[in-house]
């Protein structure tokens, strides 16, 4: 039997090998730039580059990796020079620029070429009626809860209304012992904290910013009553020091050392914090909604998402490494290194059955719905840190509510031309 | 026009005296070379792109829209606040670079101390300088933390009540950074002062001090003067290059919170790669190449009069 | 031979105060950096402990073995070794030819050329890099070691010919005469006579350079593409994530870099001691 299996893997080795030097003649290449392979353990996406190189004999594929903070950049310049990458790592922020740029390719059209069936496909990211942008994987922003630091605050379960949330941050607060309740990354560097700590409270509520594709910041019930009750927790003083400067990835170590009962994060950042601070006994719950709202939640997210280049010369098999990624099993293996929900609805990611919290967060998920209003609007950037700047000085008490979000509103609308 | 200072005693040949004129080129050809090819032409395209609009993330070809992108950066009060915050941040560095950078040269250049212990110090006092910016951003940022261990020192000796939010207010954002690139800046300095400490022969010392002049006076008056050319060198290559100053500023603050440290160079980041308003970021890199190039005019008109 | 922190009458005085002021310089300088290390050797989450500790329980050289067995990263520094060195030869040779023109001679043009050399780093390199990278696309030299070099070289040229120019204008004109009353011509007084003397700029201006090669980012990542190409300044921002830092890992790299450039300056520093330059030449 054993002699079997090895006589049939020898001639499936011949065989590849005798079809890959058929092929040989036409090898395409594809250069796959993105941010992911060094997020990842080790070699794993390499591993899965392999195995679509194995079931797609003649296509290699050259991992291109930068660091995160400025694959954007990389794309942009990339592009304006004619050495974009084939296929390439996007965040939802940016896809309307760089389909502005006429630098992504419609994988609408590719689809329709390929013969695709994109049921399977959780999310596409559509402008002017075509996809540009598939989400891979998807990181989901629920609220982690410090147990320790709740229940010896006299708090029984995580809060689930913004009143909960209030009174359980304030009575964890203590600053003598240098502990807040909440934190919020708030640094002109990476504003995206505007994105996923405070706009997340409007859209759990089932509130928008927009209105009709255009920004709707001005008498907006649900942007204004999320916006003072932010500023409400922020004048009680239980929200760490710092905020100002803050990213995300300084959010979680205050997180990790204990020092913050609550906060808005990623799921990523679940087996980091585990890794970093064993002893750290915390839960996830969804974020709280206005009292009275009993509609479903919308979670912020990230997303790793794919897109493929213009001006790439081989688009087909590009489109081929797409639906490698998005198909069920791969889908579902990459999500499950990632510690991310998959792009593609048939995937299940293995940790979401072995792992308490994950299961968690993924009931969160699953009752709630992927709510991010700044995917594929323009400069969205630029659009949170032009949110940003004026609340802040609604923090600090140097503008009124309305002051602020008028200020908003006409730096945003400018974008919208 | 050339001519070794030597003087010349006969007239050369016409032949040879082109040839002759001909020597100070070659010797800059391949520097001039260099910099036509690979600096004159991107700054070339990037003037180009200040007079159009919609370039590079553009659905709509370019189009020529001449000095209007000129008046929209200069009636723009971000901008302005940037140029203000990038003047005290480049004034300020280049004073106590200098300071530093001298102080430190002079107590390195002791002999009161053996050979050893000085090449030690000295390996010291350079490290601020052989750290990436990155990393150097990040370091402050841990140090500065609110629960960091600058804090920490300050509220232990009693020397602050609370917790300073160093990079995260208003008020001493913009501080903070000067801070820190002075501190990352001064070993340039000292070096070039080091160096520049050896070119003085010691007979001037010896005859400063027959003429009853104490160590102030010698530095005063033997020490300064002959460092002059190298001061005056190193302070308007540091003015330019601290206006050019990026990833130290970004990614301490950003620029923030709310502009507080905004200087030019974020100012541009932001307009080129957040907003994409490539032709805006142009303009402001070509108001930078103005104004440092006026610096510039300053220096060489200085060093021609060394020169005389 | 005395200098000028070295009088005599008042020096144990003035000992006491010029070492205190060394060793208040020394802590200015090297507490941060002291701080550095000391998160090299601790866990993530130790390096926001608070109240902070120099050394604590998480003690380990696990960021330094990880950084030092992956082939990835140890190729970082390979590459930063090479471009870095190779930036420094060819800055110091290009300048010092350069700076001998414009320090001996007398030419048209003089004051233009001059004023373009330092005016071409006027320009915030953030804006060129488009521009630029284009053009090193069109010239063919993406993703190559020349890319690196040829660019730094821009960087470094203008200081490296301004300083040059400098030294040179310190050194007396009558060794030139000298050379050519011998029949020497102007490359043995360059290469001969100068250049020797004017050793403590030339390795301030090396150290300069090599120091600006080693920690340049932007254009490194820009210009390269591949893994095998990439320096180590890139290596250390792979090190922070979408999410998360490592923070350890980050600082032992940089420790591990900074090292070679201590080694070398330390070598070199001897250039630094009193009397190498004029002062024994001038009889």
């Amino acid at each position: 039997m054993k002699r079997k299996t090895i006589t049939l893997l020898l001639m499936v080795a011949m065989l590849l090998v005798a079809v890959g030097a058929v092929m040989a003649q036409d090898a395409v290449t594809l250069e796959f730039s993105q941010w992911w392979e060094p997020e990842l353990p080790a070699g794993e996406f390499r591993a899965l580059m392999d195995e679509f190189e194995a079931q797609n004999p003649g296509i290699t594929v050259e991992l291109i990796s930068g660091p995160y903070s400025t694959t954007r950049d990389q794309i942009v310049a990339g592009a304006a020079t004619g050495t974009m990458s084939d296929v390439v790592g996007l965040d939802g922020a940016w896809v309307s620029d760089f389909v502005k740029q006429g630098s992504l390719a419609s994988l609408s059209d590719l689809m329709v070429e390929a013969g695709y069936d994109d049921s399977e496909l959780a999310a596409q990211i559509q402008l002017n009626g075509a996809t540009y942008m598939i989400p891979v994987v998807n990181f989901v922003y629920p609220v982690f809860v410090n147990l320790d630091l709740m229940e010896a605050a006299g708090v029984m379960s995580p809060p689930s209304t913004r009143d909960e949330f209030a009174a359980a941050a304030t009575a964890m607060t203590n600053p003598d012992n240098n502990v807040y309740g909440w934190v919020i990354p708030l640094s002109t560097e990476q504003p995206n904290g505007i994105q996923n700590d405070v706009m997340s409270w409007v859209w759990a509520t089932g509130g928008s910013m927009m209105k009709d594709g255009l920004p709707n910041l001005v008498d907006n019930a649900d942007v204004s009553s999320a916006m003072e009750y932010i500023k409400s927790l922020w004048d009680a003083g239980v929200v760490a020091p710092g905020a100002f400067a803050m990213r995300e990835q300084d959010k979680v170590e205050e997180f990790t050392n204990g020092r913050v009962g609550m906060m808005v994060d990623t799921l990523a950042h679940i087996n980091l914090i585990r890794e970093r601070n064993p002893e750290l006994n915390f839960a996830i719950t969804a974020l709280p909604a206005a009292e009275g709202y009993d509609g479903p939640r919308g979670l912020p997210y990230a997303s790793w998402g794919i897109g493929v280049a213009e001006n790439s010369e081989n688009k087909a098999e590009a489109w081929k490494l797409v639906e490698f990624l998005m198909s069920a099993d791969v889908n579902s293996r990459l999500s499950s290194i990632a510690n991310a929900f998959p792009g593609n609805v048939n995937s299940t990611p293995d940790f979401v059955q072995t792992d308490e919290l994950f299961a968690a967060a993924f009931e969160v998920f699953q009752a709630g719905y992927l709510a991010n209003e700044f995917v594929g609007l323009p400069v969205a950037e630029t659009l949170m840190r032009e949110f940003e700047e004026p609340f802040q000085l609604y923090l600090d008490g140097d503008m009124t509510l309305d002051e602020f979000l008028t200020t908003a509103q006409d730096a945003w609308m400018a974008h919208f031309e | 026009m050339a001519s070794i200072t030597a003087s010349t005693r006969e007239r050369p040949p016409a032949r040879l005296r082109i040839r002759k004129q001909l020597v100070p080129y070659a010797y800059l050809s391949p520097t001039l070379l260099l910099l036509a090819v690979l600096s004159l032409i991107p700054i070339a395209t990037v003037f180009y792109y200040s007079l159009m609009d919609n370039v590079i993330i553009t659905n709509v070809p370019p189009s020529f829209i001449g000095i209007s992108n000129y008046a929209e950066i200069l009636s723009d009060s971000n901008f302005l606040q940037a140029l203000r915050n990038t003047l005290i941040l480049a004034v300020a560095s280049v004073i106590f670079h200098f300071i530093l950078g001298l102080s430190f040269a002079v107590l390195l250049n002791t002999r009161l101390i053996g050979p050893g212990t000085r090449a030690l110090f000295r390996v010291v006092y350079i490290l601020p300088w052989v750290f990436t910016a990155s990393i150097i951003a990040v370091l402050w940022r841990l140090l500065l933390n609110p629960n960091g261990v600058v804090n920490f020192l300050l509220i232990s000796f009693g020397l602050a009540g609370e917790q300073i939010e160093w990079l995260s207010s208003r008020q001493i954002a913009l501080a903070s950074v000067v801070f820190i690139n002075i501190w990352s800046g001064y070993p340039f300095y000292m070096v070039s002062f080091l160096a520049g400490l050896q070119g003085i022969p010691d007979d001037l010392y010896e005859a400063g001090k027959i003429d009853g002049a104490n160590n102030l006076g010698l530095f005063r008056f033997i020490t300064l003067p002959l460092l002059r050319p190298i001061i005056i060198s190193l302070a308007m290559l540091d003015f330019i290059w601290t206006t050019h100053q990026f990833t130290l500023i970004w990614m301490t603050t950003g620029g923030g919170p709310v502009r507080a440290s905004e200087v030019l160079s974020t100012y541009t980041y932001k307009l080129a790669f957040s907003s994409y308003e490539f032709s805006l970021a142009s303009t402001t890199a070509m108001v930078i190449l103005a104004m440092s190039t006026f610096v510039a005019v300053f220096y060489v008109r200085n060093q021609r009069l060394a020169n005389e | 031979m005395n200098r000028i922190t070295t009088q005599p009458g008042n020096s144990s005085l003035t000992k006491i105060l010029v070492i205190v002021g060394l060793i208040l310089g020394a802590m200015f300088a090297g507490l941060p950096v002291l701080w550095m290390v000391a998160s090299s050797f601790k866990s993530n989450t130790q390096i926001f402990a608070y109240p902070p500790q120099l050394v604590d329980d998480s003690f380990s050289f696990a960021a330094y073995l990880a950084v030092l067995t992956d082939p990835q990263k140890v190729r970082f520094f390979v590459n930063s070794y090479l471009v870095s060195g190779l930036v420094t030869l060819c800055t110091l040779a290009v300048g010092i030819m350069a700076g001998f023109s414009f320090s001996r001679y007398e030419f048209r043009f003089k004051r233009t050329l001059n004023l373009i050399i330092i005016g071409v780093q006027s320009v915030p390199p953030i804006t060129l890099m488009i521009p630029y990278f284009g053009l090193i696309v069109a010239l063919q030299l993406y993703n190559t070691y020349w890319a690196l070099i040829l660019t730094y070289m821009v960087f470094t040229l203008p200081y490296a010919i301004i300083m040059m120019t400098g030294y040179f204008n310190t050194l007396p004109r009558d060794l030139d005469e000298a050379v050519m009353i011998d029949g020497g011509g102007s490359f043995v007084i360059l290469w001969r006579i100068l250049t020797p003397i004017s050793l403590p700029g030339i390795v301030s201006v090396g150290v300069y350079t090599f120091m600006l090669a080693w920690n340049e980012f932007l254009f490194a990542l820009t210009l390269t593409k591949t893994t095998d190409m990439r320096t180590v300044p890139i290596g250390i921002q792979l090190l922070m994530g979408q999410h998360s830092f490592e923070w350890n890992q980050m600082m032992a790299m940089s420790v591990l870099g900074s090292l070679p450039v201590l080694i070398l300056f330390l070598l070199f520093q001897r250039y630094f001691i009193a009397g190498m330059a004029l002062g024994s030449v001038k009889g």
